[in-house]
């Protein structure tokens, strides 16, 4: 095998590697004995095609089936690549927020590591965030990827970050079961953690969940506080509709620039909002070529909508480290030209798949 | 607010604490043909919670500015141009959506605009013999007790089934109360009319808010208000069985008792007001009719007198029945017709929905007769005229009485009426030729709504 051809996937994110040719290389290094996963290895009979022939650059991506349901299963090891040798180890393990059902496990190897927060601090340095300055990051950890993300984002700044750890799966289960006071009193039990930080140090910025910006709105101290020495607001991890966006950027926080953050464990990144949007404007995530490619779909037929039409998201991951072709996000979007340089769609007004309002409850006359 | 034109959709705003608010992407309303009518502004979560803190910044509507207050907006909501509608407009809307028929819509915007006039002194007569209603008030000398609110701000998850279900909040607004109402999205319009009327009359922006949200939104307002009035299913009454700042409005499940003593056919016509006035959608609708004797000759003349109303579309003057969504129609036509098995059937037997054509249907009347007063389809309550006629005697007592928001009693039985008023689950009790769906401004619906909201606190003023 011509290891020349490969070294494109070594090429970091603002490297100017053709998105087509990072393609082509990532099927020889996902589907070549000595260098493809076991997981991989184990499907390409099943595919029904040759992706090493048949998939000839990003379109092509098309051609895989979403495979990811069987994330849920899968041995972690059978997903490392060969290529990085016998002893490579994934510097992380990450894991869906179980939404729909058992969690779908991911590794990230380190060089993805590297690219991935890469161009996250890239993005945001275009966001004028500033260097050194102190985090807040209430977010997801262990084995969610968002925590990881926004801890090595400040880091990458050269900030201090300081964390509040929290649990959405309990959250969900909670919900789940009606436990409205029990979600509550989690919630509040956030908010003094974040308080205390927020009050006794000078928080620069604060990146957190958007239900968690949406509780601190409503404590006027918290409000206070945060507009009158943080520097930005990153919110991600869960969907924020444009209304509460506009009022979270105009009403409560109208000193500090509030700035989204796409993302989720099959992306194995996170995207963050094109630079420069007003609040009255739709938010766009734009790509991240070569690595992330975006397609926004009719739901029923899985033909791309229009430009400017809801659909649901399509993602694929790209990389070295992992191959996550086609996979079909519970997520929403309009569809929107990317940014100068990035092949796929970029998304705008992301939203979670509406759910189907029961009629179904009949007695009663209300 | 949105002027109507021609051109553009009508637009039902949120009416928030800065005036009228619309979001980025309005939901539709659509009539029951599901066509679409309107765009509504679902507010989010975020919106809701500083919307009611507001609220809570907000002092009560001066006690002075109440009759004027209340007495202008009557006559705006029962007259007047309100949002851009004339009442003719709001009304055929109305109509078109909930499939109220016409006649009812109309007769309820007088019955409101009557209840907005009279809400304070309706509010005052649920006060307590020995509470004074303020310090200024002398009573106060006598009885060393204020009558004082439980809290602040006052949430209302409201329904749709009939235009009528707004008359309860107006006294929480006049007994000081700050108000926020979820509108029906099915059916916002009477809401957001009642709230922009009051506005217009000079309640001001932060004490009363119209807060149309989805289903999830919803919880906030309801957790975020000090106390709360949420109509529903039997899912919610359970649901807030044991919240004590929440009052729950279920199925009313009204029924008539006819005893051996009473001709009912002296009556018949107060029988069919009972199951179908107001469309027979409302919780004070007749639901079973318990009959001392053979309930079969009843049976069958309220099913002759019910079988000759028309099915029309609901903005038609001469409707009198409710239309919905064919798909629902048939939804309601089924489920009627599993619940009802066992029993005989006197009008309804082969189902109730009545295609108009257009995509709605009329719900039409259903006559059923079950073998015993403790069949278990006496609890099944409908949204149409839709009743279950059983024998009772002596023998059942009470039991199968029980739960019942009006229970209007044709007996003689002095005996009767007295267990009638004793018995904690019967709401109210009509004696003699009453329609269940009575209500006058200042007669509790479901006890007075103050007895909610309110609390009598001591209060001693000694020489200082």
């Amino acid at each position: 095998m011509p290891i020349g051809s490969l070294t494109v996937l070594d090429a970091g994110p603002f490297d100017g590697v053709d998105p087509d040719e990072h393609v082509r290389a990532a099927m020889q290094w996902h589907f070549t004995p000595e260098t493809g996963s076991r997981y991989w290895l184990e499907r390409v009979d099943r595919l029904g095609f040759d992706p090493c022939r048949d998939v000839k650059g990003v379109a092509d991506l098309a051609l895989f089936p979403d495979l990811t349901d069987e994330l849920r299963d899968v041995r972690v090891t059978d997903l490392v690549p060969r290529g990085y040798g016998s002893q490579a180890r994934p510097l992380h393990v990450f894991e869906s927020g179980g939404t729909t059902g058992a969690p779908k496990r991911v590794v990230q190897m380190d060089d993805w590591a590297r690219h991935g927060s890469e161009q996250v601090a890239r993005r945001l340095r275009d966001h004028g965030l500033p260097v050194g300055a102190l985090w807040l990051t209430v977010a997801p950890t262990g084995p969610h990827l968002v925590g990881e993300v926004l801890q090595r984002a400040a880091a990458s700044l050269g900030s201090p970050g300081l964390g509040v750890d929290m649990d959405p799966r309990w959250v969900k289960k909670l919900v789940a079961a009606g436990r409205r006071d029990e979600v509550d009193a989690y919630t509040d039990h956030l908010v003094d953690q974040c308080r205390r930080i927020l009050l006794g140090q000078d928080i620069g910025v604060i990146a957190a969940t958007t239900p968690m910006l949406e509780r601190f709105a409503r404590d006027s101290d918290l409000v206070e506080v945060i507009n009158g020495s943080a520097q930005a607001i990153i919110w991600g991890g869960t969907h924020m509709d444009p209304d509460t966006r506009d009022l979270l950027q105009t009403e409560v926080f109208p000193d500090v620039p509030v700035i989204g953050m796409y993302g989720n464990t099959m992306m194995l990144t996170a995207l963050l909002e094109r630079v420069g949007l007003a609040a009255s404007e739709p938010c766009v995530f734009d790509p991240v070529s070569p690595y992330v490619f975006l397609s926004v779909v009719d739901p029923d037929t899985g033909q791309p909508v229009a430009e400017g039409e809801r659909g649901q998201v399509v993602v694929s991951h790209v990389s070295k480290s992992m191959l996550i072709p086609n996979n079909r996000e519970r997520d929403t979007a309009l569809r929107v030209r990317p940014a100068e340089g990035h092949a796929g769609d970029a998304v705008a007004d992301v939203a979670p798949v509406p759910a189907v309002a029961g009629e179904t409850v009949i007695e009663g006359v209300y | 607010m949105a002027p109507v034109s021609t051109t553009e959709p009508l637009h039902l705003d949120a009416l928030g604490p800065r005036g009228a608010y619309r979001t980025r992407v309005p939901s539709t309303v659509t009539d029951v043909s599901g066509a679409p009518i309107a765009r509504l502004s679902l507010v989010p979560p975020l919106y809701v919670a500083r919307a009611i803190g507001a609220l809570r910044q907000a002092p009560p509507i001066a006690a002075a500015d109440l009759d004027t207050v209340f007495a202008t907006a009557g006559e705006a909501f029962a007259a007047g141009t309100v949002g851009g509608l004339s009442v003719r407009e709001y009304e055929r809307l109305v109509s078109r959506t909930s499939g109220t028929p016409l006649a009812v819509v109309r007769a309820a915007t007088r019955g409101t605009a009557r209840f907005v006039r009279h809400a304070a002194s309706s509010a005052d007569r649920g006060r307590p013999r020995g509470a004074a209603s303020d310090l200024s008030d002398p009573v106060l000398h006598e009885t060393h007790t204020v009558w004082a609110r439980q809290g602040d701000v006052f949430a209302v998850n409201a329904s749709g089934n009939h235009p009528g279900v707004h008359r309860g909040w107006l006294e929480a607004l006049a007994l000081g109360y700050r108000v926020a109402v979820r509108p029906s999205r099915r059916e916002p319009f009477t809401a957001h009319r009642l709230v922009a009327a009051l506005r217009q009359a000079g309640i001001r922006d932060d004490q009363l808010m119209l807060l149309p949200t989805d289903h999830a939104a919803a919880g906030t307002l309801v957790h975020g208000a000090d106390r709360a009035v949420v109509y529903g299913g039997d899912d919610v009454v359970t649901k807030y069985a044991h919240d004590t700042k929440v009052l729950p409005q279920g199925p009313g499940r009204s029924k008539i008792l006819i005893t051996a003593d009473t001709d009912w056919r002296d009556h018949l016509d107060a029988l069919v007001a009972s199951v179908a006035d107001e469309g027979g959608t409302a919780c004070v609708n007749a639901t079973a009719i318990l009959v001392e004797g053979d309930p079969a000759p009843l049976a069958e003349a309220l099913a002759a007198r019910l079988t000759v109303l028309p099915s029309l579309p609901p903005q038609d003057e001469r409707a009198r029945l409710p239309v919905c969504p064919q798909q629902r129609a048939r939804a309601l036509s089924a489920y009627l017709k599993t619940v009802a098995a066992g029993t005989r059937a006197w009008l309804g037997g082969d189902g109730i929905a009545d295609d108009l054509g257009d995509g709605s249907a009329v719900l039409r009347p259903a006559v059923h007769q079950t073998a015993s007063a403790r069949a278990p389809q006496l609890r099944t309550e409908l949204p149409f005229p839709c009743v279950w006629i059983a024998p009772w005697t002596r023998a059942d007592g009470m039991a199968p009485l029980r739960d019942t928001l009006v229970l209007s009693a044709l007996t003689r039985d002095r005996g009767l009426w007295e267990s009638l008023i004793a018995e904690p689950s019967i709401a109210n009790v009509y004696f003699g030729d009453q329609p269940t769906h009575w209500m006058a401004p200042g007669v509790p619906h479901d006890s007075y709504l103050s007895d909610f909201l309110m609390r009598s606190k001591a209060v001693y003023e000694g020489p200082s």
